[in-house]
């Protein structure tokens, strides 16, 4: 096809499959992803957590994030968002028959070693600054990407939302929230509405913040 | 022409290959490398082989050909997944060789 326009995610795809250790992982967590073990389960849920933590532990970031950080033509377009957002394969390692209230799922998290410690370097990587040229308050988006995809295959697991602008949520709302409307709202903007987590993923995406780029030991 | 090429001749080769050359019937972009078997394997014959040979030419066999040492995986590859067009996961599993041997 003439002019085709370029598929960044297809692209990253395609150099994961092509590189062997990418290849091993990427295909060791879609399978316990994808198996359905009971009438009542798609998949186990567990299984599936614990081989996206071992994806992004193990595959260099210029593979893992190549797929998970890809960039998509402006507006939504099916071929590349949509296969961006099935990364995780979130119909698994996402979604759940009900969609709790953030800050109860925020307290089971914190019940989790893994999670907590995740969930509180995220908070402090990504933190927004509006002063600052790169909108993080730790000028540095390697630190806050990588606290942000420590939290895939933890409870907390976020992934991008059906919007023409990059945002991204846990499987969460803030409804029945009572008197901490206002807490939940911090909580889920901070995801969702996060000049530091976006800009990071835009740079990444559009290689241009190439210079930050060494491979970091998981946390 | 028979005539054995040196040293072992079954040989693990390579390919850059489409979802879809493999005629499985998938509908992908994503693309894969392919790897098989090929090569000679007339150093690894034993008598059974030579016999069989034999008993070919000389037609005591009826109709029948048993085949004879080949060269084939004894390892495959890591299981491959891939995102199909429709958004669906599928893996293949033993799709690709990752040792070969004369058998």
């Amino acid at each position: 096809p003439a002019l085709a326009k370029e598929n960044n995610c297809l692209n990253a795809a395609k150099a994961c499959n092509l590189n062997d250790t990418c290849k091993k992982y990427r295909s060791a967590y879609i399978s316990p992803c994808t198996s359905r073990v009971s009438m009542a389960e798609v998949c186990n849920k567990r299984k599936c957590h614990k081989a996206l933590r071992q994806f992004f532990d193990k595959v260099p970031p210029k593979h893992s994030y190549g797929m998970l950080f890809c960039s998509c033509p402006l507006g939504d377009q099916l071929a590349c968002s949509e296969r961006r957002r099935q990364t995780i394969v979130p119909a698994c390692s996402y979604e759940d028959k009900e969609k709790p209230n953030c800050l109860a799922l925020q307290a089971s998290c914190k019940t989790n070693y893994i999670c907590r410690s995740r969930l509180a370097d995220f908070f402090t990587n990504c933190q927004p600054e509006p002063r600052s040229l790169s909108g993080c308050l730790k000028e540095n988006y390697a630190d806050c990407l990588l606290s942000y995809s420590g939290l895939i295959g933890t409870v907390m697991t976020p992934n991008y939302l059906r919007s023409p602008k990059i945002s991204v949520s846990p499987f969460c709302d803030c409804s029945s929230s009572g008197n901490s409307k206002e807490e939940c709202d911090r909580f889920t903007e901070f995801f969702t509405d996060n000049a530091c987590l976006r800009n990071a993923i835009q740079a990444f995406g559009n290689g241009t913040d190439v210079s930050v780029w060494q491979p970091m030991p998981p946390v | 022409t028979e005539r054995s090429s040196r040293g072992r001749g079954d040989r693990k080769r390579k390919i850059h290959l489409n979802f879809t050359d493999l005629g499985l019937g998938y509908r992908t972009k994503e693309e894969l490398i392919f790897r098989y078997c090929s090569g000679p394997c007339f150093d690894a014959e034993t008598n059974y082989d030579k016999i069989l040979n034999n008993l070919t030419h000389n037609k005591k066999l009826d109709k029948e050909t048993p085949s004879r040492t080949c060269c084939r995986p004894i390892a495959f590859d890591d299981d491959i997944s891939f995102l199909d067009d429709s958004l669906e996961y599928h893996t293949l599993k033993k799709h690709s060789a990752k040792k070969c041997a004369c058998v």
